[in-house]
């Protein structure tokens, strides 16, 4: 192949080392106005009274947006249940909520405008914790579920009527009871993980405003122009065709730039200022927008002596905060993949959804499974410590394999996990049977551990693209996919090179612009290489055949014998019988004019049964596997991470130092989150809320030696074989570490995340006490 | 009230009137509207916003306006000239050392810092000198790699 497979250069470096890439923030339009936003000081509470008249007289001051202005409007938004508010309408839910915003001439006009502003409150009983939101005498947040007009008719999950509850999952094979009842040993455990920030380094930036003609106008760092457009749409009363939503390049976004954040507000307050506007979050205000859900996940695992799991029941409570998005798919999510990538003939598996008190959550990177791969992979290794198996060798037993049916009772296809096991294991320098070996517990003692993880694609889902091919041979894909640090310019133009035979220099990719470029999904759960990239190849594919029968024709040829290579049509083995691009549409209008034009709209199929959790959950599965090595100072508790090495099936890598790179940042990312990475509330208000607090993992805790290694079992549905990696390496590290840092200290497990010193120093201690 | 100063950005000297809250990051942005240089955290921590200010790297969203006077400021858009590429511009597009590239100028501009100090960095000198850089993309592998050709292309330590 001429493009697919190589390493091609990112398109969007020369503007990106140059400090030349514009981002949402960089967009400055004639007569722009700044926004800022009035936030609650209480984290549940009523809203008695909002005055704004003394801010509106400010000078410089051009608007005021206050729940005055939705008086008999549409307020609610939310892509699967409409129940967040553009802003604060007769209560607020968590500390950080808007109340009110401002727009005005100048940044600092506008924050002393905030000021100005007089709210009454009264404040109400509130629930910050999960598990107590889920109980009867909890206070409620939500009475009303309206659900969206995009609420998806297999969403697997069920909405509940009442309480905190939002969303419930659940699905079963075979009989647990029995199961249990056959088992050698049951192991039962509870794992926790708190909430955590996406820490993209770019603040959500919208920029926004009305044409005369009516038409709202959006730049916007976001992963889901396609979806903004739907939304707001629906939320203002307007045809989708008058929302145009343009994404310039975003500066990571992890999941947390995935449906409507600023945008609403920024709408409504550009046409109440009849001005644009431009809002940029400050580092605060994104901890107050979007992060992780916090979970709770119950397990419990029967085996037999010789390793196999006969039976599994897992119950997981997500934290979703305050409004839902989409975690109610995130429940769905984990709960599919919660008895992990096993044949287990008994499965029983749950997931809640639970609204409490605290900022909103969001998809982050992994979408529910790192919660519960946590769970099931520490278990695992207990499992396996309690049976005196290696614990790969006990993964190996167990690992689903090509052909396998899953728990939501569709086949697997591309199953190259047991691969990626013993990759990671090989590099690491597995030992087997000697890994879980006893150790002195003093001074500084390393452990190994590995981890495996299965994780699902949004199924179903849609992609739709056009190229357009130009008379010099040249050719534009249109796409709304996303560039946020992925190489999607890059290697969606390294697919129509290669179905065109053209140089990828010679393909551009577009930015989205829903005025210009056809409906996507998403960017994110790792589908666009597979999704939109399967849309691009099919639509390039539409131009190959027409260049085909043009040079059929011309040459005299059949189809079959003809080849598109660097640029030229050419009749196989006769280099010199062939054709210019330029000279085939010369061959078709009679002048080097016009395009050829391919379409295609990729609808993936799929979905579950709300009622019995089954289907096919998703058109290709993540697959990976971690190796980890640490080193624990069992006199501090602190933990450095010696080797962290992952292995994920990409199906086919169409770019593979991009894939690569997708993995390292899983990896840093998670091994943040493994080790020190957590939000902290005091009644409901957030307490870490900046960089000096909350610290993602630097360059001095990357560790030295880092390793991402890609197995390619190709998928049949993937363009070129090809599956998503973004999210692949994630879910496996944390277990992989905690399992190194159990096995350093002879067994020994913290089952909370992160791995904080106190916690690690407590599971010395107590290791030292049971002397083991 | 506005205070009148002078300086230097990027080789050319010029006099500003700048607003006393202003930071340096606000007026670039602002007032000079050179985009290149970031804000990510705001508080000084996270490395998006770096600059050099005589030849040195500093936070640029901590430091006020006022406080460049007679001073020379350098940003991700004086590296370049026309077409040449500064050699560690080079370096990261030889090592794809960037994904979303927010934090990429900064970034840039702490590695120029660096090797002003340091002409031949070793990977250790070079993680602790840029670990105010966060890439959240988690591009340090390349990063460093970069660092590291920067590094041999100046000749061995001795």
């Amino acid at each position: 192949m001429s493009s697919v497979g190589l390493d091609v250069s990112r398109a969007d470096g020369p503007a990106k080392i140059r400090g030349a890439a514009q981002y949402a923030a960089d967009i400055e339009l004639p007569g722009m106005l700044f926004v800022k936003a009035l936030r609650s000081a209480y984290p549940h509470a009523k809203i008695l009274r909002v005055e704004a008249s003394k801010a509106e007289k400010l000078p410089g001051v051009v608007a005021v947006l206050t729940r005055d202005d939705l008086k008999g409007k549409n307020a609610f938004f939310g892509p699967v249940v409409k129940d967040q508010p553009v802003l604060a309408i007769d209560r607020v839910r968590y500390a950080g909520e808007v109340i009110a915003a401002v727009a005005a001439e100048a940044r600092d006009i506008a924050e002393e405008a905030l000021d100005l502003i007089e709210v009454d409150y009264e404040p109400m009983p509130a629930v910050y914790d999960l598990l107590e939101a889920m109980k009867p005498e909890a206070p409620v947040l939500h009475v009303d579920r309206t659900k969206a007009q995009s609420f998806p008719a297999k969403s697997g999950f069920r909405l509940q009527d009442e309480g905190n509850v939002l969303s419930r999952y659940h699905v079963e094979d075979g009989d647990v009871a029995v199961g249990f009842g056959e088992s050698d040993e049951i192991f039962e455990d509870v794992y926790t993980s708190p909430k955590i920030q996406h820490a993209h380094i770019e603040p959500h930036a919208t920029v926004a405003y009305w044409e005369p003609s009516g038409k709202l106008v959006l730049y916007t760092s976001t992963q889901t122009p396609s979806s903004i457009r739907t939304q707001l749409a629906e939320l203002l009363g307007l045809p989708q065709s008058m929302v145009r939503v343009i994404v310039p390049f975003v500066g990571g976004g992890y999941g947390a730039k995935t449906h409507p954040r600023l945008e609403p507000l920024a709408a409504l307050i550009a046409r109440k200022a009849h001005r644009p506007v431009q809002w940029v979050l400050t580092r605060e205000e994104v901890f107050l927008t979007a992060h992780c859900q916090a979970a709770v996940v119950k397990i419990k695992t029967g085996v037999k002596r010789d390793g196999t799991i006969v039976a599994r029941q897992v119950e997981a409570v997500y934290d979703i905060g305050a409004y839902a998005l989409t975690s109610t798919n995130t429940g769905r999510n984990g709960g599919e993949v919660s008895g992990g990538p096993y044949r287990i003939k008994h499965q029983d598996l749950t997931t809640y959804c639970v609204y409490t008190n605290t900022p909103p959550t969001g998809p982050y990177r992994g979408f529910g499974v790192p919660q519960v791969c946590w769970a099931y992979e520490s278990q695992m290794d207990d499992i396996a410590r309690r049976l005196s198996i290696d614990p790969l060798e006990l993964r190996l037993k167990n690992l689903v394999r090509e052909g396998d049916p899953f728990v939501t009772g569709h086949n697997l296809v591309s199953v190259g996990i047991s691969d990626c096991a013993r990759r990671a294991a090989e590099a690491i320098g597995w030992q087997r049977g000697a890994e879980q070996a006893p150790r002195a517990l003093s001074g500084k003692v390393r452990g190994k551990g590995m981890a495996v993880m299965i994780k699902t694609t949004m199924t179903p889902s849609n992609s739709s693209a056009l190229v357009r091919l130009n008379t010099d041979g040249s050719a534009v894909l249109l796409t709304s996919s996303v560039e946020i640090g992925q190489g999607t310019l890059t290697s969606l133009a390294q697919i129509v090179a290669e179905e065109l035979g053209l140089s990828v220099e010679h393909v551009s990719v577009t930015f989205p612009d829903t005025d210009v470029t056809p409906f996507d999904q998403s960017t994110s759960s790792s589908r666009t290489v597979f999704t939109m990239g399967g849309a691009a190849r099919q639509a390039a594919h539409q131009i190959r055949q027409q260049l085909l029968e043009i040079g059929a024709r011309v040459l005299e040829a059949n189809v079959e014998d003809l080849q598109l290579i660097n640029g030229f049509l050419e009749v196989k083995g006769v280099p010199d019988k062939r054709r210019s691009i330029p000279q085939l549409f010369q061959a078709r209008y009679g002048a080097a004019v016009g395009n050829m034009v391919g379409t295609f709209d990729n609808q993936t199929s799929g979905g579950l049964d709300p009622t019995t959790g089954k289907g096919k959950g998703s058109v290709f599965y993540f697959l990976s596997a971690c190796a980890a090595e640490v080193e624990v100072d069992t006199d501090t508790g602190k933990i450095t991470v010696q080797q962290v090495i992952t292995a994920v099936d990409a199906g086919k890598a169409i770019n593979p130092r991009l894939c690569h790179m997708q993995n390292e940042g899983s990896m840093i990312m998670s091994l943040g989150s493994s080790l020190f990475e957590e939000m902290v509330f005091d009644n409901g208000q957030p307490i870490n809320s900046t960089f000096l607090e909350y610290m993602p993992p630097s360059m001095e805790d990357h560790p030295k030696k880092f390793q991402s290694l890609l197995v390619e079992t190709p998928h049949p549905e993937g363009p070129y074989g090809a599956k998503g990696v973004g999210e692949a390496g994630l879910g496996p590290i944390e277990p992989a570490i905690g399992n190194a840092l159990a096995n350093a200290l002879n067994g020994i497990r913290v089952k909370d995340l992160p791995l904080r010193p106190d916690r690690v120093l407590a599971a010395v201690q107590s290791a030292k006490e049971h002397g083991v | 009230m506005k205070i009148e100063i002078r300086t230097t950005v990027n080789g050319r000297d010029m006099e500003a009137v700048v607003k006393p809250n202003q930071t340096v990051l606000e007026w670039l942005r602002d007032d000079l509207r050179l985009r290149g240089s970031v804000e990510g955290c705001g508080v000084g921590v996270c490395g998006s916003c770096t600059v050099l200010i005589d030849g040195r790297p500093v936070s640029s969203c901590l430091m006020l306006a006022t406080n460049i006077e007679g001073k020379q400021l350098t940003t991700i858009e004086g590296l370049a000239t026309g077409d040449d590429l500064d050699p560690i511009q080079q370096a990261f597009l030889d090592n794809q050392a960037f994904q979303c590239g927010y934090c990429t100028p900064g970034m840039i501009m702490a590695i120029k810092g660096l090797l002003n100090s340091n002409l031949r960095p070793t990977e250790e000198e070079a993680r602790d000198y840029l670990s105010g850089n966060i890439c959240r993309c988690g591009t340090y592998s390349e990063v460093l790699a970069a660092v590291k050709s920067l590094s041999e292309r100046n000749g061995t330590k001795q």
